[in-house]
């Protein structure tokens, strides 16, 4: 018997509690709308990136209750992720360094 | 012959040696345990029996994340060599229905959690009203995903060999379009199969199955629910607010 049989699986949230998260993501998706047309290129693609992530981390901690959950979800889901973000890093770091890709850029660019 | 083991008897408690008390015991047929307080057979306790599910449910959704992660893969490397032609072709997504979806979406994971919340706290009725408003809003976020594809599909912006887009030259601009039907597509087939589960949950809750310390199935139900709204909130950023 181990003693995570007395952890809280579930710190109850509030009906409150979860309205306020609520109120929290539509916020941060009014703020991504703006966002858009505030930061442009390369940078308006870090902050709309970002402000997903937020939103993402309020979902799963507060609605899927994985802050307040056994460490074994945490661990059974942090690691996908992490190989989902290396996934996607690998595939860019080929991408990026191919010099090939230089030459794909802008037959569209040059013809608007 | 699977058994069950009744939990009125001393839930939490660790089977003792001997054999059980012959009334603690009761078949059932191959369908397992029906009633959702009862304990199968492999296991102490209730709790424990759920932190399995609970455990068993993180890894499909770890699973299902990964499904998307090939895709949202293949669209970083595109994006990367195509950056002009995706801004371009983006400009002609549908950032209306796009954005109603979003908050329609944002909205439905919270009457969800209230939903399981309703249920902690005894209240049948309200559990039932508040799936079925989420179901509601995920049938409206697929009627409103109909209506644009029907929009897009007859301004010619189809995927791969179809696309027949006047105003963009097809070279980079049909990679996105094709990307956008298939994220999009994969995505609201989720939603539909998610759509099917919370009617099941509905019924189920209807029916008085679920109690405070019990509605697996409800938790499970709603996690997948999150999970499609998750899936949402990096495809919104991703597929119509390219600028």
């Amino acid at each position: 018997m181990t003693t995570s049989e007395n952890i809280s699986e579930h710190p109850a949230p509030t009906a409150a509690g979860y309205v306020a998260v609520w109120l929290a993501l539509v916020g941060l998706a009014t703020a991504t709308l703006f966002a858009s047309r505030a930061v442009t290129g390369g940078w308006g693609l870090v902050v709309a990136f970002a402000i997903a992530a937020a939103k993402a981390v309020l979902v799963i901690a507060y609605f899927m209750h994985l802050s307040g959950g056994r460490p074994i979800y945490r661990i059974a889901f942090v690691v996908a992720v992490a190989f989902l973000v290396l996934l996607v890093l690998g595939i860019l770091a080929d991408v990026g360094t191919r010099s090939v890709a230089s030459s794909y850029v802008d037959d569209l660019g040059q013809a608007l | 012959m699977t058994t069950s083991i009744d939990t009125t008897a001393h839930p939490g408690q660790a089977p003792t040696g001997g054999p059980v008390a012959p009334s603690r015991i009761h078949p059932r047929s191959h369908r397992g345990p029906k009633a959702t307080g009862s304990v199968q057979v492999q296991y102490d306790s209730l709790e424990r029996q759920h932190a399995t599910a609970r455990l068993g449910m993180w890894v499909f959704l770890a699973s299902e994340s990964l499904l998307f992660a090939g895709l949202f893969a293949l669209y970083a490397a595109y994006r990367f060599v195509y950056p002009v032609q995706f801004h371009a072709a983006s400009a002609h997504a549908n950032l209306v229905i796009g954005t109603v979806n979003t908050y329609l979406l944002l909205t439905s994971s919270l009457t969800m959690a209230l939903a399981i919340h309703a249920t902690r706290r005894s209240h049948r009725r309200r559990t039932v009203a508040l799936l079925t408003a989420t179901i509601a809003l995920g049938l409206t976020f697929d009627v409103l995903k109909g209506i644009e594809y029907a929009g897009h599909l007859a301004e010619g912006l189809a995927p791969g060999g179809y696309y027949a887009f006047g105003a963009l030259p097809a070279r980079g601009v049909v990679l996105y379009v094709t990307l956008y039907y298939l994220l999009t597509g994969l995505h609201a087939l989720h939603v539909t199969g998610g759509l099917c589960v919370l009617g099941w949950l509905a019924v189920r809750a209807q029916r008085g199955d679920f109690t405070p310390r019990s509605h697996i199935a409800l938790e499970l139900g709603g996690l997948y629910w999150h999970l499609v709204d998750l899936v949402w909130i990096f495809l919104w950023p991703l597929l119509y607010l390219i600028r």
